[in-house]
Parts: C-alpha cells; sequence; structure tokens
C-alpha cells in the first residue's frame, strides 16, 4: 500500500459526507445556544409578603475546548478519552440572570457541567489540523470528526426523519376518526419550527358537520379549538373579511378547470365555521381571547396572575404556528390551511404522502441537542423557582427573598451541572428522558456507536437516515417503500435487508444537507435573505399578503409561502417565470439569495398536489446539486442545490442525451451531473453495478460493512474492544470513480484472488468455495482481531476515594511468573492462553491476590498494555489488548464484490489444483459455475475479464457504473444508434461495447477474448474437457468466521431444574436438537438414534418407583442403620429404597425416564394433583 | 501378456537454461510421469526456510508474527537441502531442530537511528552458515545493484528496532509454500499441427489473414513471398481451439487439425531462487526416485504382490 500521505484538500470530497454534523454543532455551539436560551422564558418568583418579584434567566453560554483535568491549559485529545475511556468534552458555562422587579440585572457565571464536544468541530482540538498533526495526535490522518468519544466509545447521532417544518401537510388517517366524535380522518398538519429549532405541530382537522378543529399539544395532551374561534382571536377581523379570505378560491368561472381547488361547499362551511363563534356568543376579538384565556389559564404555567387576554396571547405566542411571530401572519396561514383542507374533502387535491421524501427533512445533531438542552434549561429554571417558593413558604427558614445570597444557596442545592450531564447521558444511551416529547416520534435511539469494524461500515453511519424508531414497529410495510421522490437523495441500493430495511436508508454521495453554514462558513442570516428573497418576489410582480385585501384565490393566483409564512400572491400566469427567474439568481449565488434556496412551485393540475409556490430557505433539508440547463452554462456556474420538494415537479432528464421519455411537451430544464450520483458511497463502490441484478447490489452494501479490511491507520493508539484486521490488504485493479474520490485506498477491504469458475472436487458445492493452501499460505487473507481489556480498579470501590486494588504479582505463587510480570501486568508479545491468568491485583486491605483470567476459547497474544499514570502512586487503570490471529480456515466467510459471498470449504493443496498450461498459474480460489445462472452477476464475471486485462496492462480498469451512458452526454457528436442496430444486439452493433474492450485487452496479450484459459488437472496432468473462466476478482473478507461460531459438546453443564443441556455457545451449551429434528429422526425411522439424541445424552434419570401406589415422590433411600467400615471398602449390598407413602419397601421398582418428568411430577404435586405410573414389564404389556 | 514390458525411457532435452528458468522437453512417457514431476517439483524438493522466530525486540509497525512470516518466505539458498536432515527425524538433536545437520541459525538487529526510514531487508540477516543465506537477486536480475538491498522485511523509523534470532529448517512445499523451491512449474503437450493444404488454398488472402489472426498466440503466419499460411510457433498454442472455430466458422471444416501428441511434453520451471532451476529438476527426479523406492520396498507392496500378480511385479521393477 502506498503511504504518501492525502493532502488536505484532496480529502474534501471525503469531508463533505461528513459535513451536515460538524456544520449543525458548530452552529449550535457558536450562535444556537445562545438563541435558545434567549427563547427560554425567565421564570418569575413572587414573593407575597415583600411583594418583590425576582426574574430568573439564563444567558451567554459558552463552550470551551475540552482540557485535562489535571494541568490547566493542557489540552485533552481525543485518542487519551478512547484509551483512557472517559468522554471527549469541554466546560460548559452560563450566566445565570438575577433581577428583582425592574431593577439591575445581576449576572453571575454559573456551570453548566461539561458539554461532550464532536470531534473535528469548532471546539474540537483536532480542527483545522493537518494530516501530519492529525497524525502527531494519533489520530487518522484522514480523520474527520462528526462523532462524540463518551466512556472511550465512539458515538454518532443518527439523521432521523421528521416531517417537514412548516409546510402545511395533508393527511388522511384512520386515528383521527377515533379522536372524538364527528371528526374525520383529514386533517392538514404542520409542524412548525422555532428558531431554536424547537418544534410544536399544529393540526386542523376536519369535522362530519362541515367545520374544523385547530389541535395542539401542551404537556402531553391535545387541546382543540373550534378554527372560527382562533381565526377571530387572531387579529381584529370581521366575519365578512373571514368569509371573503376562505372562499375566495371558489368561483364560478374556473369550476372544474385546471387548478380550481374550491366548490361551491366552501361558502357553506366558512358560514359554519363563523357560525360555531356566534353560537358561543363570540363576536369580538377580545371576546374570543378571553373565551380562550379562561380556558387554558389553568394549563399554562407562570400566568396565573396574569388577564386572560394575554393568557391567550401566550397560546397563540407559544402554541400555535410558533414559526410566525406576527398574529397577522398566523392568520394567513390559517386560512391558508383551511383552504388546504377543504380542497382535500372535496377531492380537489390530494392528500400528502408522510412517508415521502417530499415532506421530509431531517433532525441534525446540533439541533437535537439543542432542543434537548432547552428543555432541561427550562426544567432547572422551574425547578429553581419550585424550590425558592418552597423555601418563602416555610416560614420557619429565614429566607429573604432580596438577599442574592440567599438566593445562591438555594441555587446550590439544584446544581447545574446536571444540565451538561443530561446531555451526556443522552449521547450516551440515545434515549431522551423528558415529560413533553418535545414534538419528536421517539424516545430512544437516537445515537448508535459509530463501530470501526472497517472504514465503509463507518463512513455508513454518518451517511445513514433513519426513518424513526415509531416506524419500525408499524405492521405495514408502506413506510419500508422506495418511492420516487426520493431518488437521487437516498440510495436505492444501500438498504439492509431484514427488520430495518426501508427504515434505514443512506444518502447518495452527492446529498448533502443544508445548514445555518453557507458554502463560505459564514452564518446565514435568515431574516435578511427572507428579506431580500421578499424585494425579488415583489419586484417580479407578487401581490404581498399585508395590506390586507381581498384577492383572488386558486387558480387565477397561487399563495407563495416562505419558510411557513403566506408572503404574498402570484398570478398563475407569471409564475412559471418568477420560478425561472429565481432558479437562475440562485445559481448565480445573488446577493441575499442563498444557494440551496427550495424553490417549491406546485403547478396547477386536475386535482393534483395542492397549487403554490413553496419557498423554504431553512436548514436540516436534503439538498443535491443538479446541471440547470436553461442557463447558459458558464463553466460550473450552472450548478443548482435542489430539494426533494422540488425535485417532484421538475424536468430533469439523465445525461444519457435522450430525452428519457418526456418529449416536447415537458422539455428538461436540468439535468442529472452523472447517474452515479444516485447511489451512496458504498453502492458507488461496486464495480459495473449497472450489469447486476439489483438485489446483488443490496448484498454487496451490506457485505461491504462486515468486511474485515484494514479498520484504522491509528490502530496502536486505539482501545477498541474488537477491532477486525485485514493483514495485507490490497487495493483492487477494477475500480470505480469513487474509489479515487472518497480515497478508500487508504483502507482497503478486500484482495485481488485469482478466482477460476469451475465445478472441482465437489467441495465448491452450494456456495463453498476453495481456497488454495499456497496462498493462504503465502499470506493471502490473513488477519487479526485485536480486543482490549479494560482493568479499572477504582470503578467498583467509589466509596474510598483510595482505591484498595494495586497490580502486583504474588511473589510466593511461582506458576504465575511465566505468563504475569513483576509489575503484575503480563508481557507484552507473550501468548495467553485460554483459562491462564494475565494479571494480577492486590487487595491492599485484605492481602489478597486475584488473578484475572482470560475468557474465550482461543489463545491471544499480548499486543499492547497501556497504563493510566492519573494516579501517582499505583496504576489504577489499565487497557490490555490481545491479538488472535485468524488466518483463514475452513468455514470462513469470503465475498466478491458482488453480493456473492461463499464459505471456505477446503484448503486444497496447490499441486492438486488445477493448473493453466501456457501460464503454469493455480487459481487462489475456486467457486462453482451454478453461483452466476439464477445470482445474474454479470459484473463480476466483466471484473475478472477487466481485471486479468489490466493486470496483464499493469494498469487499473475503471469500473464506474453508467459509465456508457454519461459518456454519450459528454461527446454528443456520438449519434443515437437507430433501432435497427438496436435490434442487431449492442455488442454485435456496437463497437464501444464494454466486452468488446476488455476482450481485447486479453487478445493483445494473447489470452482468450471471452477470458477463459485451458486448465490442466492438477492430479492427473490432462487436459480439462472444458476451457475455464479465470481472472482476478477483488474478494474480501466477511468477519464472520467458524472460530467465533463453532459450538460443540459431549457432556457439560446441565441445567439446575431440568437436568438438560444448557443452552449458549459461552457457556459450553449443547445445540438445540428441536421439533424438526425430531420429526426427521421419526421419519427415517431412526429410534435407536432419537432415544439417544433426547434421552441418554440429554436428561436420563433412573428413579424409583414404588409399584404399588404408583409414586415416584414418595420413595426414599434408606441409608443402613451402621454403615459398616470394613477395610476402607464402600458398604456392599444394595441401597434399599422404601416408599413414605407404603412404608414398604416391596414394591420398589428402577424406571428409567427423563428427569424432567419427576420434575414435573413435582411441579403436578405442588397443585395438589398426583399422578401414578403403572409399571409393567415391557414384554407383558 | 507374459514377458510384456511396460518400461519406457523417457528422453529429455534441455532447450533452455538460466539459474533461475528451465525449458525442456520430455518425450516418451505418460502424463502421469509429466504431472509427477511437476508435482514433486512443486511441493516435495526440499528446500532450507525459516521455520522458527525467537523475537526479542520489535517496535516496528508489524506484529511478531506477521514479521516470522515475511521471514519465512524469503527463500534461501538451498542446495544443501537434499543433504540435510528433516529436524523431526534429526538423531543428533533429538528433533529439536536446533543442531548443524537439521537447521540454520540466523540473526537480526536492526535500529533506526536517524529521520529516514530504515528498511530492514533479507541482507540484513545474518546466517550460521555461509551456504545458507538469503538469495541474491540483483545480479541475475541486471537491476543496479547498490539500489537492490533485497527483500524488505518491515520498515522502521526513528527509534523503532527489530531483534530476532531465527531458525531455518529443511521442508517440503507440501508442508507450507515457504518450502517450495519452484515458483512456477507447467507443462504442456506437445501440439501436432496440420494444415490442409488443399483446403487452405481454397481462401483468399484476406480470409488467410482472418484466420491467421484468430489465434490470440502467433501460432501460425503467411509467408509473405508464397501467400502460404505456416506454423511458425505450435507451441504457442494453448488448444484454444479458436482457430479451429474460426474455421468452422468460416465453414471450412476441417482446414487445420490440432493433436496434442500424448508423449511429449515442454516443460517450464521457474525457481525462487532457492535452488537453481536445473538442480531442482534432478532433486525432483531424485525424490520421485526415492519414493518409488519406497512404495517397492514398503510391505504393504509385498502384500499387494500376491493380489495383482503381475501388476506387483512391475511395480517392482519386472
Amino acid at each position: 500500500m502506498t503511504m504518501k500521505s492525502v493532502p488536505e484538500k484532496e480529502n474534501e470530497d471525503l469531508r463533505e459526507l461528513f459535513r451536515h454534523h460538524i456544520e449543525s454543532f458548530d452552529h449550535m455551539v457558536s450562535e444556537g445556544l445562545e438563541t435558545m436560551l434567549l427563547r427560554v422564558k425567565p421564570v418569575k418568583v413572587y414573593d407575597s409578603s415583600t411583594g418583590k418579584t425576582l426574574n430568573i434567566s439564563l444567558e451567554n453560554p459558552e463552550v470551551h475546548q475540552p482540557l485535562k483535568e489535571s494541568r490547566v491549559g493542557d489540552l485533552l485529545l481525543p485518542f487519551e478519552c478512547r484509551q483512557a475511556k472517559i468522554s471527549y468534552s469541554g466546560k460548559f458555562t452560563a450566566d445565570v440572570c438575577f433581577q428583582y422587579d425592574k431593577g439591575a440585572v445581576i449576572r453571575e457565571k454559573i456551570s453548566l457541567g461539561s458539554l461532550p464536544i464532536m470531534l473535528k468541530s469548532k471546539f474540537c482540538n483536532l480542527r483545522g489540523a493537518s494530516p501530519q498533526k492529525l497524525v502527531f495526535y494519533r489520530e487518522e490522518s484522514s480523520e474527520m470528526g462528526g462523532y462524540f468519544i463518551l466512556n472511550g466509545l465512539e458515538r454518532v447521532v443518527r439523521l432521523v426523519i421528521a416531517p417537514k417544518r412548516n409546510y402545511p401537510m395533508s393527511l388522511v388517517r384512520g386515528t383521527y376518526l377515533n379522536l372524538r366524535e364527528g371528526y374525520t380522518d383529514k386533517a392538514v398538519s404542520i409542524r412548525c419550527v422555532r428558531e431554536d429549532q424547537s418544534s410544536v405541530t399544529v393540526r386542523l382537522y376536519y369535522l362530519n358537520n362541515g367545520s374544523a378543529r385547530l389541535g395542539f399539544w401542551i404537556k402531553g395532551r391535545e387541546y382543540l379549538l373550534p378554527v372560527g374561534i382562533v381565526l377571530k382571536a387572531l387579529i381584529d377581523t370581521t366575519d365578512r373579511e373571514i368569509y371573503a379570505s376562505l372562499t375566495c378560491c371558489y368561483s364560478d368561472k374556473y369550476e372544474k378547470g385546471k387548478g380550481a381547488v374550491g366548490t361551491q361547499l366552501v361558502g357553506e362551511r366558512a358560514q359554519i365555521i363563523l357560525d360555531e363563534a356566534r353560537y358561543l356568543s363570540l363576536f369580538t376579538q377580545r371576546q374570543c381571547l378571553e373565551h380562550i384565556g379562561e380556558h387554558f389559564q389553568s394549563i399554562m404555567d407562570g400566568l396565573e396572575n396574569e388577564s386572560y387576554s394575554s393568557v391567550a396571547d401566550a397560546v397563540f405566542k407559544d402554541y400555535i404556528f410558533v414559526h410566525l411571530d406576527n398574529n397577522y401572519d398566523k392568520f394567513n396561514l390559517l386560512i391558508f390551511m383551511v383552504q388546504k383542507l377543504f380542497s382535500l374533502i372535496d377531492q380537489t387535491s390530494v392528500p400528502d404522502n408522510p412517508d415521502s421524501l417530499q415532506n421530509q427533512e431531517v433532525l441534525l445533531p446540533g439541533h437535537l441537542i439543542t432542543i434537548y438542552l432547552k428543555e432541561k434549561v427550562e426544567d432547572w429554571l422551574n425547578k429553581f423557582k419550585s424550590l425558592i417558593q418552597d423555601q418563602i413558604n416555610d416560614k420557619s427558614k429565614n429566607f429573604d427573598l432580596c438577599s442574592l445570597a440567599d438566593v445562591k444557596k438555594v441555587m446550590d442545592k439544584n446544581p447545574a451541572r446536571n444540565i451538561g450531564l443530561a446531555v451526556e447521558n443522552m449521547l450516551k444511551t440515545g434515549r431522551i428522558v423528558t415529560r413533553s416529547g418535545l414534538d419528536l416520534q421517539q424516545r430512544a435511539g437516537f445515537t448508535v456507536q459509530a463501530e470501526r469494524l472497517n472504514y465503509l461500515r463507518f463512513l455508513s453511519h454518518f451517511r445513514a437516515v433513519h426513518r424513526g424508531a415509531s416506524a419500525a414497529a408499524l405492521r405495514t410495510t408502506s413506510v419500508r417503500k422506495l418511492l420516487p421522490e426520493s431518488w437521487g437523495f437516498l440510495c436505492p441500493v444501500h438498504t439492509p435487508d431484514g427488520d430495518p430495511c426501508g427504515l434505514l436508508n443512506h444518502m447518495t454521495c452527492t446529498c448533502r444537507i443544508t445548514s445555518y453554514l453557507d458554502s463560505q462558513g459564514n452564518t446565514k442570516d435568515f431574516f435578511d435573505i427572507r428579506k431580500s428573497i421578499l424585494s425579488v418576489l415583489i419586484e417580479v410582480g407578487m401581490s404581498p399578503s399585508l395590506p390586507k385585501l381581498v384577492h383572488a384565490g386558486l387558480p387565477e393566483m397561487l399563495s407563495v409561502l416562505l419558510d411557513g409564512r403566506v408572503v404574498g400572491y402570484l398570478s398563475s400566469s407569471e409564475i412559471e417565470k418568477v420560478v425561472a427567474h429565481l432558479r437562475r439568481l440562485k445559481v448565480s449565488s445573488a446577493p441575499g439569495i442563498p444557494d440551496d434556496l427550495e424553490v417549491g412551485y406546485v403547478p396547477l393540475s386536475m386535482g393534483g398536489a395542492y397549487p403554490g409556490l413553496y419557498l423554504s430557505t431553512s436548514p436540516a433539508r436534503l439538498v443535491r446539486p443538479v446541471r440547470n440547463i436553461s442557463i447558459p452554462s458558464m463553466d460550473g456556474q450552472d450548478i443548482e442545490l435542489i430539494g426533494p420538494f422540488e425535485q417532484v415537479f421538475m424536468e430533469i432528464r439523465c445525461p444519457d442525451g435522450g430525452d428519457g421519455g418526456r418529449r416536447q411537451s415537458f422539455p428538461a430544464t436540468h439535468e442529472e451531473i452523472h447517474p452515479t450520483g444516485m447511489l451512496s458511497v458504498v453502492a458507488n463502490l461496486t464495480p459495473w453495478s449497472d450489469h447486476n441484478q439489483s438485489p446483488r447490489n443490496m448484498y454487496q452494501c451490506q457485505m461491504a460493512k462486515q468486511t474485515m479490511a484494514f479498520s484504522s491507520q491509528a490502530i496502536h493508539f486505539r482501545a477498541d474492544q474488537k477491532l477486525y484486521h485485514l493483514q495485507t490488504p490490497q487495493s483492487p485493479i477494477v475500480r470505480t470513480s469513487a474509489y479515487t474520490k472518497y480515497n478508500i485506498d487508504e483502507y482497503p477491504t478486500g484482495t485481488n484472488a485469482i478466482v477460476a469458475v469451475l465445478a472441482y472436487t465437489g467441495y465448491d458445492m452450494e456456495d463453498a468455495m476453495i481456497l488454495n493452501k499456497s496462498s493462504v499460505d503465502r499470506g493471502m487473507f490473513h488477519g487479526q482481531i485485536y480486543q482490549t481489556e479494560t482493568i479499572d480498579l477504582s470503578d467498583g470501590s467509589k466509596r474510598s476515594d483510595r482505591s484498595e486494588g494495586m497490580f502486583r504479582r504474588s511473589t510466593l505463587d511461582k506458576s504465575v511468573h511465566s505468563s504475569i510480570d513483576s509489575d503484575g501486568l503480563p508481557y507484552v508479545g507473550q501468548m495467553i492462553k485460554p483459562d491462564e491468568p494475565y494479571c494480577s491485583i492486590y487487595n491492599k486491605v485484605t492481602s489478597k491476590i486475584r488473578t484475572v483470567t482470560r475468557k474465550g476459547s482461543e489463545p491471544g497474544i499480548v499486543d499492547y498494555v497501556a497504563v493510566d499514570v492519573k494516579n501517582k502512586t499505583d496504576i489504577q487503570k489499565v487497557n490490555i489488548r490481545f491479538r488472535q490471529p485468524r488466518n483463514p480456515v475452513i468455514g470462513d466467510k469470503f465475498s466478491s464484490r458482488h453480493g456473492q459471498k461463499g464459505v471456505c470449504s477446503q484448503l486444497w493443496p496447490d499441486i492438486d489444483m488445477p493448473f493453466s498450461g501456457a501460464t503454469g498459474m493455480r487459481p487462489d480460489l475456486i467457486i462453482n459455475p451454478h453461483a452466476f445462472p439464477s445470482r445474474m452477476t454479470i459484473a463480476m464475471l466483466l471484473e475478472s475479464i477487466a481485471a486479468k486485462g489490466g493486470s496483464l496492462h499493469g494498469k487499473y480498469v475503471d469500473a464506474t457504473p453508467f459509465a456508457s451512458s454519461a459518456k454519450k452526454a459528454n461527446g454528443e457528436t456520438v449519434p443515437e444508434p437507430s433501432s435497427v442496430d438496436k435490434a442487431n444486439g449492442e455488442t454485435e452493433s456496437n463497437p464501444n461495447s464494454l466486452v468488446d474492450e476488455l476482450g481485447k485487452m486479453l487478445r493483445q496479450k494473447g489470452f482468450n477474448y471471452h477470458g477463459v484459459e485451458v486448465l490442466y488437472s492438477g492430479v492427473y496432468g490432462t487436459e480439462l474437457k472444458c476451457e475455464i473462466f479465470m481472472g482476478p476478482v477483488y474478494y474480501q473478507r466477511l468477519r464472520h468466521m467458524v472460530s467465533d461460531k463453532f459450538q460443540v459438546r459431549s457432556t457439560g453443564t446441565v441445567d439446575q431444574v431440568t437436568r438438560q443441556p444448557i443452552k449458549g455457545r459461552k457457556r459450553g451449551g449443547g445445540v438445540r436438537f428441536g421439533e424438526m429434528e425430531r420429526d426427521s429422526m421419526l421419519a427415517h425411522g431412526a429410534a435407536y438414534l432419537l432415544h439417544d439424541r433426547l434421552h441418554t445424552c440429554s436428561d436420563r434419570h433412573i428413579a424409583d418407583v414404588c409399584t404399588l401406589c404408583g409414586n415416584i415422590l414418595t420413595t426414599s433411600l434408606v441409608r443402613p442403620q451402621k454403615p459398616r467400615d470394613v477395610g476402607g471398602l464402600p458398604p456392599r449390598g444394595s441401597k434399599k429404597v422404601t416408599c413414605h407413602f407404603c412404608q414398604s419397601s416391596k414394591g420398589m421398582e428402577t424406571v428409567a425416564m427423563p428427569y424432567v418428568f419427576r420434575y414435573l411430577a413435582a411441579e403436578l404435586a405442588a397443585m395438589n394433583i398426583k399422578m401414578t405410573l403403572k409399571v409393567s414389564n415391557g414384554a407383558g404389556a | 501378456m507374459e514377458g510384456k514390458s511396460y518400461q519406457r525411457f523417457p528422453k529429455v532435452k534441455i532447450r533452455e537454461m538460466k539459474d533461475d528458468y528451465l525449458k525442456f522437453e520430455l518425450r516418451e512417457t505418460d502424463a502421469s510421469m509429466a504431472n509427477a514431476l511437476r508435482r514433486v517439483m512443486i511441493a516435495e524438493v526440499p528446500t532450507i526456510a525459516i521455520d522458527l522466530v525467537e523475537i526479542e525486540v520489535n517496535s516496528s509497525v508489524l506484529n511478531d508474527e506477521f514479521i516470522a512470516h515475511r521471514l519465512g518466505l524469503v527463500p534461501l539458498t538451498s542446495e544443501r537441502a537434499m543433504s540435510m536432515r528433516f529436524s523431526r527425524d534429526c538423531d543428533a538433536c533429538d528433533g529439536d531442530g536446533q543442531c548443524e545437520f537439521c537447521s540454520v541459525e540466523f540473526h537480526l538487529r536492526a535500529k533506526c537511528h536517524s529521520d529516514q526510514t530504515l528498511d530492514v531487508t533479507s541482507k540484513d540477516l545474518y546466517s550460521s552458515d555461509h551456504t545458507v543465506v538469503p538469495v541474491d537477486f540483483s545480479d541475475s536480475a541486471g537491476y543496479d545493484s547498490s539500489e537492490n538491498r533485497g527483500i524488505i522485511i518491515v520498515k522502521l523509523r526513528r527509534g523503532q528496532e527489530l531483534r530476532l534470532r531465527a531458525i531455518a529448517r529443511k521442508g517440503i512445499g507440501k508442508d507450507h509454500a515457504k518450502w517450495s523451491p519452484a515458483a512456477t512449474v507447467t507443462f504442456m503437450y506437445e501440439p501436432d499441427i496440420r494444415i490442409n493444404e488443399e483446403l487452405m488454398d481454397t481462401l483468399t488472402f484476406e480470409e488467410k489473414r482472418n484466420w491467421v489472426d484468430s489465434s490470440p498466440t502467433k501460432v501460425f503466419d503467411i509467408d509473405p513471398n508464397t501467400h502460404q499460411v505456416v506454423v511458425v510457433d505450435p507451441e504457442a498454442y494453448t488448444y484454444d481451439e479458436e482457430v479451429i472455430k474460426k474455421a468452422d466458422a468460416m465453414g471450412k471444416h476441417g482446414l487445420v487439425d490440432i493433436t496434442a501428441k500424448e508423449d511429449s511434453f515442454i516443460f517450464t520451471v521457474e525457481s525462487t531462487g532457492a535452488i537453481k532451476a536445473s538442480q531442482l529438476l534432478l532433486n525432483a527426479i531424485e525424490v520421485l526416485k526415492q519414493k518409488l523406492d519406497a512404495v517397492r520396498l514398503s510391505d504393504d507392496t509385498v502384500e499387494a504382490d500376491d493380489q495383482f500378480g503381475e501388476l506387483g511385479a512391475h511395480m517392482r521393477g519386472g
């Protein structure tokens, strides 16, 4: 492997894959926390005796880089955290502000504990380090960060799908029917997200009577308000205005026309909505507000003494459309939602699919931590408040609210460091502890361990997008479906099969996630952005929503929503131009228009999606680059970032030169950059995946992630519990462009093995494969497993500061001296066999010596011993790393890159392998030809030919999928193959076909065009009848190895109760001989064998049965009265057994039976059921 | 049947001989004999290779087993191997493999003191026996000898050290590939190519050219003067039957007839350098002889004699 260091620039593509994690965290620590604290409502403590009020709030959060505890200013490095099993976190402080009445604010800096720092984020010590520096810091030279280190484990926040923010989505759900009497299954739902990322979902339900209810959640309960009251309470308006706004979407002129959403029923419904308010005799805004305030006062905290209308204002501010500050905006949005709801009811528009990526975004690590912190801060403030209140109420205590010292004393009882601890625990366990649920769909599974089994698996953790734990529980498969909306954003190939199929997706390699940072790395000013977008829109003829005028509705005018705010209306004749204009501004990076602006234009249709122009600038959206071909190309200036929402309504053609079947009516405005952009990074590594049957590519994506490969370059400085390592990896000869792009050669995953496809010896049947023993002798697929045992003596004894234990070996017991050195630790390089001691601990109090023995069934070699020198006197913590050689043995699993896995069935002698007469080559590996016809992995055959040609010519072969279609786009002069040519078959007519290119390479070097060779039997030396397909194929060694799996036992431990063999490989248990196995034995008539398995080898038991009463439980052994000791011999004569029931030993017989039968009898006896046995001679029965 | 002898007298004709390369013809024998020779050359001619490594210091980036494995694969000059004893049946040292009859000791001491990476190569192995040393490729391959420093075992950076003692023993390739003296041994049946000149004459020049080019290897050519197809190199033929298929495709069935001569073989032997290729062949014949002797002299054979009568006598050299 080449050891040349990779320049920083070259890793740019790789960095891009991790960027969303780091950017979201960066924004959180730099600005997100501050805005979050500003949004937290200060708590008010009121002392009725003095009449003073104390306002408490938190401000000015500060996060510091991780430092060592011991010495001041010493940087704490991630590798130290991994080895010492501690968390990589920095100090987290904030100012707590006390304000009496309206007096001056008194600030005091307090510690909020420590905040885990994401690697390579703003406060990480590795930030900006060059590859050389990273190596100096004992990291990978291409360390990308994006994860946390907690207790030495690397954990990454999983991206979870969330409903698209600030977009009213029409839904049909059966559960709404059961909400209350009169509800239908239809609703419009909007997930409103504040600037601090906390969100509140509001739903507008449709009622059978034509009215609607606005539902929102407060503290785990849903409250439903009649929409008429909310409309009236929001702004000072008249019934007429409301009626006009609601019905503007209907006009006789356009009935049943294109894009008409309203029907004449709209007017009637508007009537009902207004009537509802009138029946409650709520006429004015004030009355409505008071009505709402009255009902919510008891629910809202801290507003007990406020007026009803201010309570209602608070409800609107905190729970209804929280992304908008202005009640006018809220009113407009509610009108829009009501119209959308009515059109859903009238079936003039279809419901939105909540499972489609179109209506989704993702939850980013920074956002998750921010909203979790927000709740923890609120909890802390509330607890603080109630503690002070308790003190005030407790008259016996001399508490003075005006004395800051007293207040601070109370604050000490409520340690703020728990806030940081809560975040750390959340990241450690992935569970959120919350009352409100944070408007999230799940409570657990937010973080996962970033396993470094190999680099591809590690990388995939950062690209994975999970649908959410709630979807996993669903019985329906609709959420798992691959929908066309996710084209280009989620990889169709890279999803596991089995349980999480379709729920755990991976982003394509080109997919990015929008963040608060723009391409220059500066924080976006959303206020400015929205302002400039607005001015652009007004410039192009949008009539703004705010001076409130009655305006025409659909299909004449389309609503324009900017981040969930109805900003105006555009005429349907103008809108296409406006959209094109916006896209042009987007691409030309006009000031104020972000390049990732989503221009979600839903055109007018006949009962399609609800039309409108939905602009979105928010973070956490998926975006991907496509080429905008409607704009004259100015070298690279035509790349536009598009989102899944807008993509659905765009015309994007594939760069194969064809029209994609759209003809002239819908000319393409955009073009894909390269077809490989629809695949994830891992899927992109499969050579010529376009020639494989698609499930095979899925299998390969899974298997690539369980390959025993070159997992880490800094393996010497890591203390992972288990690390797989391939000794001599190679770079594949046949490679896709992704290998170079992402520097995969830094972490190769396999070996180029010479593979012959033939049925030889029969040991290659059923996906078995024969390895050449000599090849294995020479080091092919050799590997190791590194296992680290951490022994922490201070762990168990937390009560005292000084631990009782220390590492020391016994001076008396010389037997351990061979494996344990004088310091109580093993010798490096020493082989430790199973159950051998490798470490000796001396207890200072009891003066006893305890040894730690090696578990498992395999010997390990001590690779490395690391000691923690924090404790100056005695070493308290050590890491001992073992190395287990894992060279290939029969039963180990291997796979090519095409989902063709197989198990090694023989290590076949080299001389018995078939050999080529021309070159004398023997294959490294033999697989059976039956592996191909049903699986159709043509790319594997191509790979073999290509690698053969490549190795003969001494060069790598590019196997990027879809290269042929992309080629056509580049050289557009290539004429379209006429239909006649196509009929002749591609290989014949098209001289540029892949196989021809590869075949030519072989031909030039005197090999057969099709990659076959004449082989001679290694055993007889005669020519094999058939020419054999042979060539190098990149093979991966999978981590599933027999040494970890084999299970065998003759006799061993048995279950206490049943006396049957226990289960479990670790405990030396047996393999279950179950019902199916029993059935097959019976079917074969193998009664003796069956008896042997189920009885003799299991829980055979000789019981004494009393034939008089038929009991087996009443018998007991009677010891002879005087045990005569005759010269040390055991007492002669048979044992005497009597029956307690019959008081005699006359009818005693011994019967062989399963022990569980006796147990059954005992259990039945406990239930007062007597079991009697009728014993008879088998012959007489 | 009585008196019929199966004995044949194979002939060997050496065509090309270099230190590590040998090409020869083997005639008047059959495939079993040729294959036996091949198999013995690969797997049963003894060589010497490092088998036991005792590591004193290893602070390199490679682990102990890895280095031991790499050392094992270094070819050692093994002219002595035939006369050495296998350590398992060495009387002098009770089979512990540490005496002059069955083992050779090596030492390796390397430490990097400079900032430049130090390559530890096979040249750093010091042998206790000057006849058993790592194979030197520098002169034979024609490389610049100053640059060629042998086979790299490990690279050391500043401060890293490798110190070990290794014992090389005699062994055969059957036990472990490191003892195999042959890089490649292959043989092919000598082809017998007969062109049907009559049919060939019916072809145009263009067709002839196409037909000649259909073979990936250069077996046939067209005489520039006579425009006749001639066999230039029959041994380049790999039995791929491309030309026959081509002829059939052209509708000229039987244009050429190629058969393998069942009793003549062309061997190609490449040695790892442990033994000279020529010596490898001689040793292989020696080993083969010993094996046949072992068969002939074993008690089982005498028993089998009675069972198989005639055949048994033949095996005893009758």
